[in-house]
């Protein structure tokens, strides 16, 4: 067969981060262009496979930020630089970065959300999107759970960003509060030059999402990314179907009036 | 005229003597306890014709007649004809039906629990063995209890009997079709006796755990479980009821033949020939295997019996039950009063 | 296209003949082997001999294994390489089926060779190899209900096959198996029909657009209750798709193992159940919404026809009397504003 898609490569691994206690960032050598939201399967044999956001990529190493939650995610987790993993992909729509062009973008995520707009987040920043301006709103459970928190400091420095945790904390001087609060104080002028995306928990998306449309945004200035049980990657298994979307193959970046009309 | 009976005759004859002088109660048989409407219909009209009407169903499955004067014996006899011809003739035994009604009522009726006619935890058509085992064992004069029971739920009852027969199924499986599910692996761990574990998202069955009940099959979507075509059995002896040790039946014999255990059945008639104590008026076979011990009982009856290559043995053979003469365990109550 | 009236006898002979060339495959009796026992199991399957193709009912299991095998090793992997398994047996294949079912396969085409533009490699190469057999249906069985589905026609057919009495009669529509008939039987004029009518009516709810308040329709709460997720609609039925990918290792190897998918169903547990046990359709009756909606709205949305081919197997095996075309009427009467 020499047009698998099931069939997975080898990755070395160039580098490890860890971020929290259950997260951490896995650097692999391989060479590739996608767009940013797409993801791999990622797979270890004997053990499963798994899709995983890319959450930085590079012309010869993709990252992946991984949160230990089951037998895949465990096992990666006990990898060390030099071992090799075995991935497929990319899969998957990512954010229209076409139409982000001369746009302004509102990024807001949550929690391990941040994962895959971080490539999005990268790529504005670095000028190569053509976006006008870009904004940030992070939110994280508690200080403990900030993912790349280096980076945020980089990205505060270049881009409008707030950082938020949910409650405060002793030693936390930064801005608290879910992040549906701060959407609610974001300037209502110039809303039509606006593209929003929003990624994070089910529950995370779906209140921002609707503060977003108070705030006088159009359903079709919002962009989504959706999690949903994945086998094949590819259109086949069904699992992440929901009523006629396959989540693997139209999403996982949805537009908001396509992905708030998907009831499971 | 005043009756002159020869009682042991009549008794053996399936007449019994009742309460009510002059008056004898007819037992029917009535094999795996199954009948037709029509068949019923004859029964009842023996109780119409030469009873009062009245009709009793017995816990083995067969009626009582009761209320029939002695001197009716004669026609009631002859009125059983085409019951004993459906019902035993039709089933192989070794008699004609003659105007002399049944020629013993040592073995009694041999019941069943309803099969897989109806049941779907069946693994057997119950009523079909029993009738066969009808046509092989009867008539004769011993007082043997035989009952056959579709799967271990045992609704039959083949615990409380001398022979309990439960039909048992070889869950056999086709790795190919299974999707590791685990629909099996769960029924029989809250069911039964968790005979399976799933290993690698297939599943691996304990063969010296599994009580061949059957539930796998039941539970797989796939037919990935399907059961041997080829029939097996558990024989459970020496159970009873009775005015001295109560006692459960306990598996003798399991994974034999519907063959095997019809031998085995026949080859206690000798054996109870041999060991009865002739001075009481009549020895249960349980008393007499009590008397032998279990290794001689198992030796006698399984000579010449061709075992199929599946079939396993008892070791030993203890029978929970109690001794009724054990007062010792009983207080009064101001033992409670404390 | 010719048509030839066969004996039984010279039936066997080209079965014979035809084994000689092709994998057969398709309705085979095990018998014993059905759910209960002293029932038979009519499962698809090879066949090595003309009495095992069950000509006269309706299998329990769909023909779609012959494709999309229950348990399919995809990969054998070491730590080094994934290598696919060879497929050992290169014969073509004949499929012994039913219209519903020859039909069945065009929307298990649509998913392994064209959704998400991506050909499923592992399907194709069985796809590629197959030819219809078509039995006819004098008539149709109990909870058939392809007439409302439209699929109780096809002319996608190598051959078609009527089992009279005596004869058989057959249809040849792909020239390349006259040879294996040429000799045998008498020329004769036969066409197969097509069932026009089941005893089980359906009304196909035609909605482009599934209004919202269905979906949290109190209709499908008493499936709550009924369904026990057994997945036996799903298993059996021609045109689910869906499946899960296992990874196992050999107890005695330290390095290789095998990649597999398995099918899965989406009224079985665990199928949409994510990290931390969060499951999207944890109530069967969602789930019954769900296959519902796939089998009759929403593939006919994604690719223009419906899913369902009403071949009624769910029906026949549900253990807990679910019907499925009850349930399309339900969702009907629901729809159009009456009581349920
Ligand atoms: C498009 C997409 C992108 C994702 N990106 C990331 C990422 O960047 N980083 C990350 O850590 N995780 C990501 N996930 C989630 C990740 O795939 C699951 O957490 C993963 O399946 C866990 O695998 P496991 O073998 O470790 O857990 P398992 O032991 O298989 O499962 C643990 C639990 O997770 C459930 N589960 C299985 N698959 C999924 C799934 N796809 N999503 C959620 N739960 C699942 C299982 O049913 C079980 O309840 C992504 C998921 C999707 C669909
Ligand atoms: S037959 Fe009964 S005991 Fe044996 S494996 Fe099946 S469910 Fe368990
Ligand atoms: S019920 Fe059947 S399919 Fe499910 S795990 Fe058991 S054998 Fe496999
Ligand atoms: S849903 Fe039911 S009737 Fe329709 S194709 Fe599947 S099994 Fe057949
Ligand atoms: S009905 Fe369910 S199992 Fe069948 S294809 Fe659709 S999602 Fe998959
Ligand atoms: S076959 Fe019946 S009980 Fe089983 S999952 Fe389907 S609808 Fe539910
Ligand atoms: S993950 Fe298999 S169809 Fe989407």
């Amino acid at each position: 067969m020499i047009d698998n898609p099931y069939r997975p490569f080898a990755a070395e691994i160039i580098e490890l981060r860890r971020e929290t206690s259950a997260e951490f960032t896995m650097k692999v050598k391989a060479g590739a262009d996608f767009c940013p939201g797409q993801f791999f399967q990622v797979s270890l044999p004997k053990i499963g496979e798994a899709p995983i956001s890319v959450s930085s990529f590079g012309p010869d190493f993709i990252e992946f930020t991984i949160r230990a939650v089951g037998t895949l995610t465990n096992a990666l987790h006990e990898y060390r630089v030099g071992d090799r993993i075995f991935i497929r992909g990319p899969y998957g729509h990512g954010f229209p970065v076409d139409k982000f062009r001369d746009r302004d973008l509102l990024i807001v995520a949550g929690g391990s959300g941040l994962a895959p707009v971080r490539p999005l987040i990268q790529k504005s920043l670095a000028g190569e999107l053509g976006i006008r301006s870009l904004k940030l709103i992070i939110g994280f459970k508690n200080s403990e759970g900030i993912l790349f928190s280096q980076q945020i400091e980089e990205w505060a420095k270049k881009s409008d960003l707030t950082l938020t945790i949910d409650k405060a904390e002793p030693g936390w001087s930064g801005k608290t509060g879910l992040v549906t609060e701060h959407i609610k104080k974001f300037p209502k002028d110039n809303l039509k030059n606006l593209e929003a995306v929003v990624v994070g928990p089910t529950m995370m998306m779906k209140f921002s999402t609707a503060e977003l449309v108070l705030l006088g945004l159009k359903e079709e200035q919002i962009w989504v990314s959706f999690e949903r049980l994945m086998s094949c990657g590819i259109g086949k298994c069904g699992h992440c179907k929901i009523d006629y979307t396959y989540v693997c193959v139209d999403g996982p970046v949805l537009n908001y009036p396509h992905a708030s009309r998907l009831i499971d | 005229m005043s009756a002159d009976l020869n009682r042991k005759k009549v008794t053996k004859n399936a007449f019994r003597i009742t309460k009510r002088r002059n008056h004898t109660a007819l037992r029917v048989r009535v094999p795996g306890g199954h009948i037709t409407a029509e068949q019923i219909a004859m029964i009842a009209d023996i109780a119409r014709r030469f009873g009062d009407g009245n009709m009793h169903i017995t816990t083995r499955q067969g009626f009582e007649i009761p209320n029939i004067p002695f001197e009716k014996m004669a026609e009631v006899n002859a009125a059983l004809n085409p019951l004993i011809e459906e019902l035993q003739v039709a089933n192989g035994v070794s008699f004609a039906a003659s105007n002399s009604g049944y020629p013993a009522a040592g073995m009694r009726n041999i019941s069943a629990c309803i099969g897989n006619r109806v049941c779907p935890f069946a693994n057997t058509d119950t009523t079909a063995f029993a009738q066969k085992l009808e046509g092989q064992l009867f008539p004769h004069d011993f007082h043997v209890k035989i009952a056959v029971t579709g799967c271990p739920n045992d609704c039959i009852k083949a615990h409380m009997q001398d022979f309990g027969i439960i039909a048992i199924c070889e869950p056999q499986y086709d790795y190919d079709a299974c999707i590791g599910c685990e629909a099996c692996e769960k029924v029989c761990k809250r069911k039964v006796t968790g005979a399976l574990s799933m290993k690698n998202g297939k599943v691996i069955r304990d063969a010296r755990r599994c009580i061949g009940c059957g539930e796998c099959v039941l539970a797989c979507p796939t037919g990935a479980w399907t059961r041997n075509p080829q029939k097996f059995y558990r024989l459970l002896i020496m159970g009873r009821t009775g005015k001295r040790n109560p006692r459960i039946a306990m598996p003798f014999l399991n994974w034999v033949t519907e063959e095997v255990v019809i031998q085995v059945i026949r080859n206690t008639i000798p054996y109870i020939d041999r060991y009865i104590l002739r001075c009481l008026p009549k020895e249960h076979i349980g008393y007499i295997v009590d008397r032998t011990g279990y290794d001689v009982y198992r030796r006698e009856v399984l000579e010449n019996v061709k075992l199929n290559p599946e079939a396993k043995i008892a070791r030993t053979m203890q029978w929970p039950g109690y001794d009724t003469l054990n007062d010792a365990n009983m207080r009064s109550a101001d033992y409670w009063k404390g | 296209m010719n048509s030839y009236s066969l004996t039984r006898s010279n039936f066997k002979d080209i079965f014979d003949r035809l084994s000689a060339e092709y994998r057969l495959f398709g309705p085979k009796r095990l018998a014993g082997r059905g759910r209960f026992s002293d029932t038979d199991l009519i499962t698809c399957d090879f066949l090595a001999d003309i009495d095992e193709l069950e000509f006269e009912e309706k299998s329990f299991m769909s023909p779609k294994s012959v494709v999309f095998p229950a348990d399919e090793t995809t990969f054998v992997f070491n730590e080094e390489e994934f290598k696919e398994p060879l497929m050992r047996d290169q014969r073509e294949i004949i499929v012994f089926l039913r219209p519903c079912d020859i039909n069945g396969f065009a929307r298990l085409d649509k998913i392994f060779l064209e959704n998400g533009d991506r050909v499923d490699p592992y399907y194709q190469r069985r796809r590629q190899k197959i030819h219809f057999f078509m039995i006819e249906c004098s008539s149709s069985f109990e909870n058939c209900f392809c007439v409302a589905m439209q699929s109780n026609h096809t002319d996608n057919y190598a051959v078609a096959l009527r089992f009279d009495k005596e004869s058989i009669e057959i249809q040849i529509r792909n020239d390349h198996f006259n040879r294996f008939f040429e000799s045998f039987g008498t020329k004769s004029a036969f066409t197969p029909e097509f069932v026009k009518e089941d005893a089980v009516k359906v009304e196909l709810p035609d909605n482009d657009e599934m209004p919202a308040e269905i979906f949290n329709h109190q209709m499908w709460s008493e499936y709550d209750q009924r369904c026990i997720a057994c997945g036996r609609c799903n298993t059996s039925c021609v045109t689910c798709t869906c499946f899960s990918t296992v990874d196992i290792f050999y107890p005695d190897s330290r390095t290789c193992g095998e990649r597999r998918r398995v099918w899965d169903g989406c009224h079985l547990d665990g199928f949409t159940e994510m990290a931390g046990g969060h499951s999207f359709r944890k109530n069967k009756g969602d789930r019954m919404r769900f296959k519902t909606l796939h089998k009759i709205y929403d593939f006919r949305k994604r690719f223009g026809f419906d899913m369902c081919v009403g071949c009624g197997r769910c029906d026949d095996v549900c253990p807990e009397y679910i019907s499925f075309s009850s349930c399309i009427n339900k969702l009907g009467s629901t729809l159009k504003g009456e009581k349920a």
